[in-house]
Order: C-alpha cells, then sequence, then structure tokens
C-alpha cells in the first residue's frame, strides 16, 4: 500500500473521530502555540530593544554611577565604591577627552507638576544639557527643542512629552504656556512627537528642562549620566579608555583600584538583555517540553484505544492480504497526521496571538518564519515516537483471533 | 494434469493451553481440484474452523505440507501470507466484515490496495466485481445502507475482485434469513459454474448439500468425502458417524 492510500485511510479515521481527535490535540495544540507565542514574544522585544539602542547611534556609550546590576552582591559593592558623578566630571570629560565629538549629560528626578488647578503627579522631570538632544534624539511635534543658551543661563523652559501636553493642557496649545515645577513657573517651548507606551509603560510623560535650572531646584546631590559621542564608531574602545582615565584621574584612584563608576554601551546592554531573554525562552522551552510529552502521550493512548476499536478491521486488512508494514504504515501516519494537525492548529493560534499582541497590547511579537517548519518536525517526532508502540502493537495482531472479536 | 488448488499431506494443528496441548487437526489429506464446490462440514470443535484458518493462510500448520495452487505453504513468513493471502485466496465471511466507513465500492477495492493495483485500474475492477454479483447500482452506499444479503455480495464481490485461486467462505449464510440465503447459495451456484474454485465451510446440511462434494470433518480427521452426483441428489446420505478414528 502506498503512502497516499496510507494517508487518505489516516484522513478518514481521523474526520470519523473529529471531537475525539480535536481533543486528544490540546496537548500538542497548546504546547506548540505557547512556544512560538513565546518565542514571538521574545523575538518582538529583542526587535524593539534593539531598535531603542540603536536610535542612540553608533559610537555611543553612557558614563553613570550604576551600571547593570544583576545580584545583590553587586549592588552592594556599587553603593559602597560608587560616587555620584559630579558635574565638574562631566567639564573634565567634555575638556580633556580629545576623541569625544559631543559630551551631555542630563539628571533625572520626578516631580508633580501643576497648573492652576490641573495636577499631574510623578512626572519624569530630567535637566539636560541641550547637546544631548543631539545624541538621543527627540521627533519635535511642535514648538522647538532647548537652546544651549538655556542652559548657560538657566532659564525657565521645558520640551515636553505628548501625555504631559495633553493632561495638563487639554484642548489649550500648551506653547508658551506655563506649568509649575516644584512652585518655579516654567515655559513650555516645545512638545515631541508621541511615541506610545511599551511594556505598559508611557514614553510620553516627561519633562526636559536646562540642567542648570535643574541643579538650581533640585540642588546637586544627584548623579549625572554622562552620554559621550565619538566621531567615529571604531574608535569607542580608545574613547573609553581616554574617559575611563580622566575621571580615574580625577577621583584619585590609585592602579589596581575598581573603577567607582560605570560604563554602558549599546551593545552591552544589548548583549545582557539578549542572554536574559534566552535563559526565558530555555525556561519557556522546557515548560513546553512537558506539554508536548503530555500531549505525545496522549496521542498514544488515542491510538492505543483506536487500535482496539479497530481490531475487526485490522484483521480484515490482513485478510485481504495487508502485511505487518502495511498496517505499522497506515497508523503511523495516522498518529503522525494526528500530531501535525495538532501543529498547524497551535502555529495558527500562535500567529493569531502575536498579530493580536501586536494590535491591542504594548507587546511587541514577531511571528518566526521558521516556526511552521519547526512545529512540522517537532510534530512529526512526537507522531512517530508516541505513535510506533500502538502502531506495531496493531500489526501484531493475530489475524484469527482480530476477525472474532465483536 | 495441473497442478490442484488445494493439496494437504498430514495436515497438524496443535494448541498448547497452559500444561495440556490440544490437537485440533490430526492430520488432514486433502485435495481439491480446479473447479469444484466443496463444502467442509463438521460440528463444533471438530476441528473445521482450524482447517479453514490453515486453508485460507491465517494460520500456519504444527505439521504437514500444504501446497496451494502448486505452492508449498506451510513455512512461509508472514509477509508472504499475506502475500497469498491477497493473491490467491478470497474470503467470505459469516458477519461480512465490511468497513463500515467505506463505500460498497471501495470495501471491494481493499485488496486490491494491498496488492498494488493502480487506483484507475482498482475501481474499474471492483465496478466489475460488483457487476458480477448484481450490485452495479449500489456501488456508493456504505454497509449500513444495505441489506444483509446486499453486504454479503459485496463481500463476495471483494472476494472474487482479485480473481484468486479459492473462493473461501465460513459460513456465508449464518447472518441471513432463508431467502436471502437462496439467493446467496444461487450466486455461488453461478461462480461455480463460471470456473471458479469454491469451499464453503459450514455446519448446515442444507447449505453443503448445494455443493458438488462434501467433506466432513470429526475428531481432527476427515470423517467422509462423498461426492453429490447431482445438485440436492445427496440429500439422504445423513452425516454418519462412519469413519470416525
Amino acid at each position: 500500500m502506498n503512502v497516499i492510500e496510507a494517508t487518505r485511510l489516516a484522513v478518514e479515521s481521523i474526520w470519523a473521530n473529529r471531537l475525539r481527535s480535536f481533543l486528544t490535540l490540546l496537548g500538542v495544540i497548546i504546547g506548540i502555540a505557547s512556544i512560538v507565542a513565546t518565542y514571538a514574544v521574545i523575538e518582538g522585544l529583542n526587535k524593539y530593544v534593539e531598535e531603542k539602542l540603536s536610535n542612540l547611534g553608533s559610537g555611543v556609550f553612557t558614563v553613570q554611577r550604576f551600571g547593570i546590576i544583576t545580584n545583590r552582591q553587586q549592588f552592594l559593592d556599587a553603593i559602597r565604591r560608587n560616587r555620584p558623578l559630579q558635574r565638574e566630571d562631566a567639564y573634565a570629560v567634555r575638556d580633556r577627552c580629545a576623541s569625544a565629538s559631543n559630551v551631555a549629560w542630563q539628571v533625572r528626578s520626578t516631580a508633580d507638576l501643576k497648573r492652576g488647578a490641573n495636577e499631574l503627579l510623578s512626572v519624569e522631570v530630567s535637566g539636560i544639557t541641550p547637546a544631548i538632544l543631539e545624541i538621543e534624539p527627540y521627533e519635535v511635534a511642535d514648538g522647538r527643542i532647548l537652546m544651549p543658551f538655556e542652559d548657560e543661563r538657566a532659564v525657565p523652559v521645558a520640551f515636553i512629552g505628548n501625555d504631559v501636553a495633553e493632561r495638563l493642557f487639554p484642548g489649550v496649545d500648551p506653547i508658551g504656556k506655563q506649568l509649575r515645577i516644584k512652585g518655579t513657573p516654567v515655559k513650555v517651548v516645545g512638545i515631541a512627537v508621541k511615541k506610545g507606551s511599551f511594556l505598559g509603560f508611557s514614553q510620553d510623560n516627561f519633562v526636559k528642562i536646562p540642567y542648570s535650572l535643574h541643579r538650581r531646584l533640585y540642588g546637586t546631590s544627584r548623579s549625572l549620566r554622562i552620554s559621550v559621542q565619538t566621531e567615529d564608531g571604531s574608535l569607542m574602545d580608545d574613547t573609553m579608555d581616554e574617559v575611563r582615565a580622566v575621571l580615574r584621574a580625577r577621583h584619585h584612584l590609585r592602579p589596581g583600584e575598581e573603577d567607582d563608576f560605570d560604563i554602558l554601551t549599546s551593545a552591552g546592554i544589548n548583549d545582557l538583555w539578549k542572554g536574559l531573554t534566552k535563559t526565558i525562552f530555555a525556561i519557556a522551552i522546557f515548560v513546553v517540553g512537558i506539554s508536548l510529552v503530555v500531549g505525545g502521550v496522549v496521542i498514544m493512548n488515542i491510538m492505543l484505544v483506536s487500535v482496539i476499536e479497530r481490531t475487526r478491521e485490522i484483521g480484515v486488512r490482513k485478510a485481504v492480504g495487508a502485511r505487518q508494514r502495511d498496517i505499522v504504515q497506515q497508523f503511523l501516519i495516522e498518529s503522525v497526521l494526528l500530531s501535525c494537525i495538532g501543529g498547524a492548529i497551535g502555529i495558527a493560534i500562535a500567529y493569531a496571538a502575536a498579530a493580536l499582541l501586536n494590535e491591542y497590547t504594548p507587546l511587541p511579537a514577531q511571528f518566526p518564519s521558521w516556526a511552521p517548519w519547526g512545529a512540522f518536525l517537532v510534530c512529526t517526532s512526537i507522531g512517530v515516537f508516541f505513535g510506533i508502540h500502538p502502531a506495531k502493537r496493531a500489526a501484531k495482531l493475530d489475524p484469527i483471533e482480530a476477525l472474532r472479536t465483536e | 494434469m495441473s497442478e490442484p488448488v488445494i493439496r494437504t499431506e498430514g495436515l497438524t494443528r496443535s494448541f498448547s493451553m497452559g500444561t495440556t496441548t490440544v490437537q485440533a487437526l490430526r492430520g488432514i489429506d486433502l485435495t481439491i481440484e480446479r473447479g469444484e464446490y466443496v463444502a467442509i462440514m463438521g460440528p463444533s470443535g471438530s476441528g473445521k474452523s482450524t482447517l479453514m484458518n490453515l486453508i485460507g493462510c491465517l494460520d500456519t500448520p504444527t505439521e504437514g505440507q500444504y501446497h496451494l495452487n502448486g505452492i508449498a505453504v506451510a513455512k512461509l513468513a508472514e509477509h508472504e501470507l499475506a502475500r497469498i493471502r491477497n493473491k490467491e485466496i478470497g474470503f467470505v465471511f459469516q458477519s461480512f466484515n465490511l468497513l463500515a466507513r467505506a463505500t460498497a465500492l471501495r470495501n471491494v477495492e481493499l485488496p486490491l490496495i494491498y496488492g498494488g493495483v493502480s487506483p484507475r485500474e482498482r475501481r474499474e475492477r471492483a465496478a466489475e466485481a460488483l457487476r458480477e454479483v448484481d450490485l452495479d447500482d449500489r456501488m456508493d452506499h456504505r454497509p449500513n445502507e444495505l441489506s444483509g444479503g446486499q453486504r454479503q455480495r459485496v463481500s463476495i464481490a471483494r472476494a472474487l475482485v482479485t480473481k484468486p485461486a479459492l473462493l473461501l467462505a465460513d459460513e456465508p449464510t449464518g447472518n441471513l434469513d432463508s431467502k436471502t440465503s437462496q439467493e446467496i447459495m444461487a450466486l455461488f451456484q453461478r461462480l461455480y459454474e463460471a470456473g471458479n474454485t469454491i469451499v464453503v465451510v459450514t455446519h448446515e446440511r442444507e447449505i453443503a448439500d448445494h455443493a458438488q462434494r462434501v467433506v466432513t470433518i470429526r475428531d481432527g480427521l476427515v470423517a467422509s468425502d462423498e461426492r453429490n452426483d447431482e445438485r440436492g441428489a445427496a440429500s439422504n446420505s445423513a452425516p454418519s458417524g462412519a469413519g470416525t478414528a
């Protein structure tokens, strides 16, 4: 008997028991759907992060008090060792690092904004040197970005995010209007283009004011984040060494002592992120693997039931000339087909889930193009692995006994 | 003279049941020529089912020789027996044994599928076989849409479709009323007259009387082997105890 015939038989048999077949496949469907959906979300996040980081532009790194801290000991060490970065540190980097083409800094705090009776709580207020907008550009929807002279003279002006504009100035053009930060009136000069939210966090809930103004409002104790841009991305390592040397000298660190600051590059952040998501995916694979094994066992079980139900049919087939291998082939194709149908449904669900996530949630998701092939391979293996035992059992039935059963 | 369809010598079959061994057949010598119509009779427990399984190549003998259409089949392997069943034997069962989900045509095609016949030829030959049993208007019906007699005719068409050397029927009228039984036996008569070799296993004298020759099995041996001179002429030769070992 050829494969086409056997496949036709398998389709007929699965179709004849539609509901049972579908229920049998739930394990495989859920397994495949969740693994592909998980991967799609992680891929989407990776792509998002990469895009975010490439926004920084090549050849950009930042110097800050704390880098990425992944455990408690690192945290304790860093707290003890690292000192807040001061304006003088930033000046030193700007003035003494020849290979840095652009040096800018910012400091962040959270404040409640007021405009008349309107109040907006917990808004990110950062003090920036306007050059930072060249390194981390914001698209301007209306008005303009901050000017260097405004930083030099601590002019009370602000460049605000879309959320702040909409919620603090409902129905009003905010340009030229004032809002109050810690009681100080600040004039809005520009609004950024809406960025939307990421992972449920709004990216438009910010106010940027000149660094000098921020310093006047909040004092000097906050640590700066210094962004450094090199003219040529390939020279970034040299520039990093230069910055490190300048800061170590300023902080009077002896050779052998660790840096009391951290340098972050977009590549470094990306690596760390990738490592993190890889771990998440590995755990997901493991969990889903269990569901696939369960799915396989269920398929084996239903195939064993099917063999018993069809004992007489097997007897007839043998009587009219089916060899053992014909029977094995028939049942194996049925279990593989069953499992692959589950995989296909799972893939369809994952595809739909990815599309829905993109449409209706802040989670970015990217359906991986290899998923259908991967699922096909996995499901074929499941079908063969869990189908071979029932198929062999069917093939080994004694035709005389089989014909005698009711 | 051509090779007989069935030739057995000292055919023995024993089954071990726990510690004891039961001898179902104790040395059957039987020769059936091409074109014969033979009934194998015997009460239950006589060994006639065991003999039928051996003749049908569903089972292999413990000892003895069995030549089917010139082929020594006693020592064949499983896949070779499957091939013999496919090419040389057409089974007709008491309970029809049709596949419930398949149409009459598909049921008749079944042996040809395992025989590796191409789909087009398969359909033609299956349709032809159904025509032979006067069911050409029921090809697309499923077994549950057919009467008992029609079902048995489908199963006869399935048995005939490979043009086997032997048509082997096990109580073919056991599940049918007497009128339908007569129809089926008339069909066997027609097939016999068309030159088919037919072996019918039955415990009913009336059915056996349709055959040209009646072999009676008792206690695992051939008890009698009689020829009906004319169809129905042997109705007075009721089974006797003669010849029992």
